[in-house]
């Protein structure tokens, strides 16, 4: 059942649109990602969610209560930022307690919650540390516990783990998500890093411009975006401008070599584009799939794969390899075949943007 | 070679400086023990300490001093916080608005205060308290620049912003934010402010002078007017107690590094 309903929200900033006819259910527990590029809304509709902006018109629901008017320290939403927000004065128990300190909570009941929750993120050592006394991740996770220990009706996060480095990201991101589970809140999560919102999400939701491109699980939005930005935003992708063929036999041209495209929809003469994903592509020359050859133009080590580049009668394809210790890394400029199944590229209208 | 002989000419300026600075101070100092022919003697420190309209005055600074610094932050903080977080784009106005303090002459602002002030249908300069009245207005705006610049550097080298929406969020509303959030994390910007403005009190002749209220500049310039020996002391006195002010904003602004700073 939908907790969290956004009705055609929009918001506009002195004659600016941030936010436009933005619709949304989200369900209880459910995990929520809002994803896009800066600039593209998701932080500013969050806000209009915690109560810190509010909405040019549209309604926000909760629990079927209409919040759109209510002040954010009406609404209990706990909401962890980009930059922490811990109070500097306070030790981090006493963080970690505030809220319940401020509803007026009994000494005895914000004792016990504030020891609960240190230890549901492992950090009951540092109760008595100041907020410059610990690292970066734990501040984080310090904030995350500051904001559940007011059991808020939905818990928001505002790019947690940017201003963190590449290795704790990654054991925070795997935590949040462990204690978005196991107390089975329902939760936002703002991030600009598709990586982030493909591993953590139940539900994503991919912005630009302010307005949704595409909702879907996880492998909805990589495996069939909706468009060529959501293609293209979320993981890497070939989209190579191709000419029409053979329409009948959904066939397509690149250079001199033809391609069978599995999804052929209302072409029309337009311009079209190849989309086909890097970890499709293989080496090698397979019978009944799509064959091509050209010349290898890079080699780049992104530590697990290997993303190797084709020149393919002069556009570049990209295919990734596994670095497995067998792999055969060609030379560039060595000649390369490599071929795809005819059910993992699609076409797109439209030109490059 | 060019670098010993630039750090060579800093250290004669600096050398320099220190001595147009010390030298009157130490021959003011030297001449303040000369009461007594003959002898060095602490006479004219005795002399100013005994005299009950120097203590009478003194303490009336220092209680107009209090109850400046008080008003001064119960209406600059919620001032400068409000436009942090509502308004500010209203920043720019209110840098110069508060640095008119400095261009108007104070005795500008004394005569519009009695002008204004003295006149029905206010006419507060017909009781001793009415006038203390337009004392502590007059003092609020001469002192405003020095607490208004401490309070705007205090809010900006925390994220107000943040903290507020983390405080609302957390349940706070706008007065648990500033007095349980906000403040604590500004002390010592407030502190420093509360001390300027205390010094400023304590050494200000012209308020006192022209709504003839026992304030301590104007003693002092009274004492200087018709004694000797005791203005000298009376000036190592200012002296010792403005260094103790700045002394003090020294000692908290440090014991601050160790507990605490920003969460950033």
């Amino acid at each position: 059942m939908a907790q969290l309903e956004l009705i055609h929200i929009s918001k506009s900033f002195s004659g600016t649109t941030a936010v436009q006819d933005f619709n949304l259910s989200v369900d209880t527990g459910e995990f929520i990602s809002f994803l896009g590029p800066s600039g593209c809304g998701k932080t500013t509709t969050l806000r209009m969610v915690a109560g810190f902006e509010i909405p040019t018109s549209g309604i926000v629901k909760l629990d079927n209560q209409d919040l759109t008017q209510l002040p954010a320290n009406k609404r209990n939403m706990g909401m962890v930022f980009q930059s922490y927000a811990l109070f500097p004065n306070m030790t981090a128990a006493q963080n970690v307690g505030y809220g319940l300190k401020v509803a007026g909570k009994p000494k005895t009941e914000i004792e016990g919650r504030v020891n609960e929750m240190l230890d549901l993120i492992q950090m009951r050592d540092f109760a008595k540390r100041y907020p410059n006394q610990l690292s970066g991740g734990q501040q984080q996770r310090l904030a995350l516990a500051r904001a559940l220990a007011i059991h808020p009706r939905v818990l928001l996060l505002d790019e947690p783990l940017s201003a963190l480095d590449a290795k704790i990201r990654l054991e925070l991101r795997q935590e949040i998500r462990r204690i978005q589970q196991h107390l089975g809140i329902t939760t936002i999560y703002v991030t600009h890093d598709q990586e982030e919102a493909l591993s953590l999400s139940d539900r994503i939701v991919v912005m630009r411009r302010g307005v949704i491109q595409q909702v879907g699980t996880p492998q909805q939005i990589y495996n069939n975006p909706s468009g060529d930005f959501v293609a293209e935003f979320v993981g890497h992708i070939n989209l190579l401008p191709v000419e029409v063929d053979q329409p009948q036999q959904g066939i397509v041209r690149l250079g001199r070599q033809l391609i069978r495209a599995g999804q052929f929809e209302h072409l029309n003469g337009r311009p079209v584009r190849l989309a086909v994903r890097p970890e499709e592509l293989k080496s090698g020359f397979v019978e009944g799939a799509n064959n091509l050859t050209g010349k290898i133009e890079s080699v780049t080590y992104l530590g697990a794969i290997v993303r190797i580049r084709v020149d393919v009668d002069g556009y570049l394809v990209s295919l990734d390899m596994f670095n497995e210790r067998a792999l055969n890394i060609p030379a560039v400029g060595q000649p390369y075949a490599i071929h795809f199944p005819v059910g993992a590229c699609w076409l797109t209208n439209g030109e490059k943007e | 070679m060019t670098r010993q002989k630039k750090n060579s000419w800093a250290i004669f300026w600096a050398v320099l400086a220190m001595l147009y600075f010390f030298v009157p101070m130490l021959g003011t100092f030297i001449f303040s023990l000369r009461m007594k022919r003959g002898v060095l003697s602490l006479m004219a420190y005795q002399s100013v300490l005994a005299d009950r309209h120097f203590l009478e005055s003194f303490r009336y600074s220092a209680t107009m001093g209090i109850i400046t610094v008080t008003i001064s932050v119960l209406l600059l903080l919620p001032t400068v916080y409000w436009i942090y977080i509502k308004a500010p784009w209203m920043r720019a106005a209110m840098d110069i608005i508060t640095i008119l303090p400095f261009v108007v002459p104070v005795i500008v602002l004394v005569f519009g205060l009695i002008r204004t002030f003295g006149r029905p249908p206010f006419q507060l300069t017909l009781t001793t308290f009415g006038t203390d009245i337009l004392m502590t207005a007059g003092y609020v705006i001469i002192t405003m620049p020095y607490m208004y610049r401490a309070i705007d550097v205090g809010m900006r080298s925390v994220d107000v912003r943040t903290l507020t929406e983390a405080a609302q969020s957390l349940g706070s509303n706008w007065l648990q934010v500033l007095t349980q959030v906000i403040l604590p994390n500004l002390r010592i910007a407030v502190l420093s402010g509360a001390l300027i403005c205390f010094a400023t009190v304590m050494g200000e002749l012209i308020l006192g002078d022209f709504l003839v209220r026992p304030a301590l500049g104007s003693y002092m310039a009274g004492v200087g007017r018709s004694k000797a020996y005791e203005p000298a002391a009376l000036a190592i006195i200012s002296y010792g107690l403005t260094w103790l002010c700045l002394g003090l904003i020294q000692y908290f602004s440090r014991g601050r590094e160790s507990g605490q700073l920003t969460g950033r």
